[in-house]
């Protein structure tokens, strides 16, 4: 019985969900804005300022992409980042406090699953058309952006994706390195391209490429309101990444480089092309921007990058999904769980691949779900528990933790997101962009974001304490308890 | 030695580093009101500063 393995705690810790202390943490702040910036300069930010071409000229554009993205991010971040840099816990683990251990399953379900599939789909498209592309470039073949080619290639691309993921995660690291520095030199290229053929006047003078209405604010608030949920969807990824900084510091700043900055730079790049090259399709544009040569190689990087950023976002999903699902998912092989993951991006793809050119719908949709998500993470995490959490009950088994709730689901958290979720889709529909005239001066993210919190923080102070669920604090109490807890017994006994 | 114990009692210490710089208000590099300030001032700068250039 005394021949087991020693087990190594800090690496433990930093792959399981237990709190990383801070002499474990292994970044510094510029450490952590690599990262970051590393994982927003992606081929997403193309396809995010090409749909924001569709809505407004390059002007106007580049205000809606610095406002969106500021907001959404520091909204996001603060729900994640600030309490996950803290103490240095799982980010869905951390969840548990607000809606409960099997409400945060449920969270990880609608929000990584869920977004994981649809930007696998969405990449494995853009793969396709970058290889269609780079077909038509280099012979007499006829671009079609749904043809065989798109959809067998996006279909290689996922199953790619797969294999590389399967065989675990050492050849990970190897591609990020290469990835997020040729994209910064690739963008430079590109920019100079643009402003070498259009002097900064004439750009800023072109319209849009589509806008959907007359109203230009209209069309104004919906640029916005993408670039907001371009910011919001970091929410799933992020915290994640933060716990591994210093300090809570450290988990914040870098943030305001990377996925603001960094992503905000790609975006406006994008926004740029599509707009002087008449097409917001990247994989289109990246042909006309530089001639021949330039065409095969940005084509052929890009199709590079996006399995690389499908390899980054499948691994993280399905790491997260084994820590925090039941037995029965944690004792299912690797692989298989893998092939289970690609089997519905896959499907998309052969059967749906309009989700490419209608991607910001997609994505306008997950920032329904992100934005209620992010409020009442501000309203449990500062304003309920003023900033203070309580690891004990965190960590406790379920039966006895007072994170419990009912039944492992917190009902008044639930009750928030969906009616932040109602909200979202009354003031602004996603699918068919039909909107309130409210919706023109507040978007549709913020009233989601501020409903959600507003809910959850009333309802918590007029229930929850006489149900035992939470162990919130006293409106009162100017000291939450930090001991003196009678929750025993741990999670991973 | 097993596992399952060593876990436990890992977790046990990491819980109580954490009640310790609880209790005595000890959290190096924490956000602070400079901090809250910044970015709030960044924000309203930055929203403001585009929208009135851009729209």
């Amino acid at each position: 019985m005394a021949n087991h393995e020693p087990v190594n705690h800090a690496l433990e810790a930093e792959r399981g969900d237990t709190p990383l202390l801070p002499s474990e943490r292994m970044w510094g702040f510029w450490e952590f804005t690599y990262a970051n910036s590393a994982l927003a300069i992606a081929t997403w930010a193309f396809l995010i300022g090409g749909a924001t071409a569709l809505f407004v000229g390059p002007k106007e554009g580049i205000a809606a992409i610095v406002i969106g993205n500021i907001l959404g991010v520091l909204l996001a971040t603060f729900s994640t980042c600030v309490p996950c840099g803290k103490y240095g816990t799982e980010q869905f683990t951390f969840l548990r406090s607000m809606f409960g251990g099997n409400g945060s399953r449920l969270v990880y379900v609608l929000a990584v699953v869920f977004l994981t599939m649809g930007w696998l789909a969405v990449l494995g498209l853009m793969f396709g058309r970058s290889i269609d592309g780079l077909t038509g470039l280099l012979s007499e073949h006829k671009t079609d952006p749904n043809g065989w080619i798109v959809l067998a290639s996006g279909f290689f691309a996922i199953l790619l994706t797969g294999i590389v993921v399967a065989k675990g995660p050492t050849s990970i690291k190897v591609f990020n390195t290469i990835v997020a520095p040729a994209l910064i030199v690739i963008m430079g290229v590109m920019l100079y391209m643009i402003l070498s053929k259009h002097s900064f006047a004439e750009l800023m003078a072109l319209p849009a490429l589509d806008a959907p209405f007359d109203d230009k604010r209209v069309n104004f608030m919906i640029a916005v309101e993408v670039n907001m949920a371009a910011g919001f969807s970091w929410w799933p990824y992020i915290g994640n990444l933060a716990r591994l900084s210093k300090n809570q510091r450290t988990a914040f700043w870098p943030n305001i480089i990377g996925i603001f900055a960094a992503a905000s730079l790609g975006e406006v790049v994008g926004l740029l092309a599509a707009s002087a090259l008449g097409d917001s399709d990247p994989t289109v544009w990246m042909t006309h921007i530089g001639g021949l040569t330039f065409g095969v190689i940005a084509l052929g990087f890009v199709a590079f990058a996006n399995v690389t950023s499908m390899i980054n976002i499948l691994y993280t999903s399905i790491v997260g999904l084994r820590q925090l699902a039941g037995r029965k998912l944690r004792e299912m092989s690797w692989e298989l769980l893998v092939v289970l993951f690609c089997i519905t991006p896959m499907a998309i793809v052969l059967f749906a691949p309009g989700i490419y050119d209608g991607f910001f719908i997609f994505l306008v949709w997950t920032s329904a779900l992100n934005s209620a998500l992010a409020g009442i993470g501000i309203a449990d995490y500062f304003f309920l528990r003023r900033q203070r959490l309580n690891l004990r009950h965190l960590y406790a088994s379920e039966g006895v933790s007072p994170f419990r709730f009912w039944k492992g689901f917190n009902p008044i958290a639930l009750v928030a997101l969906v009616a932040g979720f109602a909200i979202y889709v009354v003031v602004f529909n996603p699918q068919t962009l039909a909107n309130t005239t409210f919706f023109t001066f507040a978007t549709a993210s913020l009233p989601s974001c501020l409903l959600a919190g507003l809910i959850h923080y009333g309802l918590t102070r007029a229930l929850a304490r006489q149900l035992g669920w939470g162990a919130y604090p006293k409106r009162d109490d100017s000291k939450t308890e930090a001991l003196g807890l009678n929750a025993k017994g741990y999670s991973n006994e | 030695s097993e596992p399952h114990i060593q876990r436990a009692q890992d977790l046990e210490r990491r819980i109580r580093v954490y009640e310790q710089m609880e209790e005595s208000h000890d959290w190096p590099g924490a956000l602070n009101a400079v901090d809250y300030t910044a970015m709030t001032l960044m924000t309203l700068v930055l929203v403001i500063g585009f929208y009135v250039w851009g729209y």
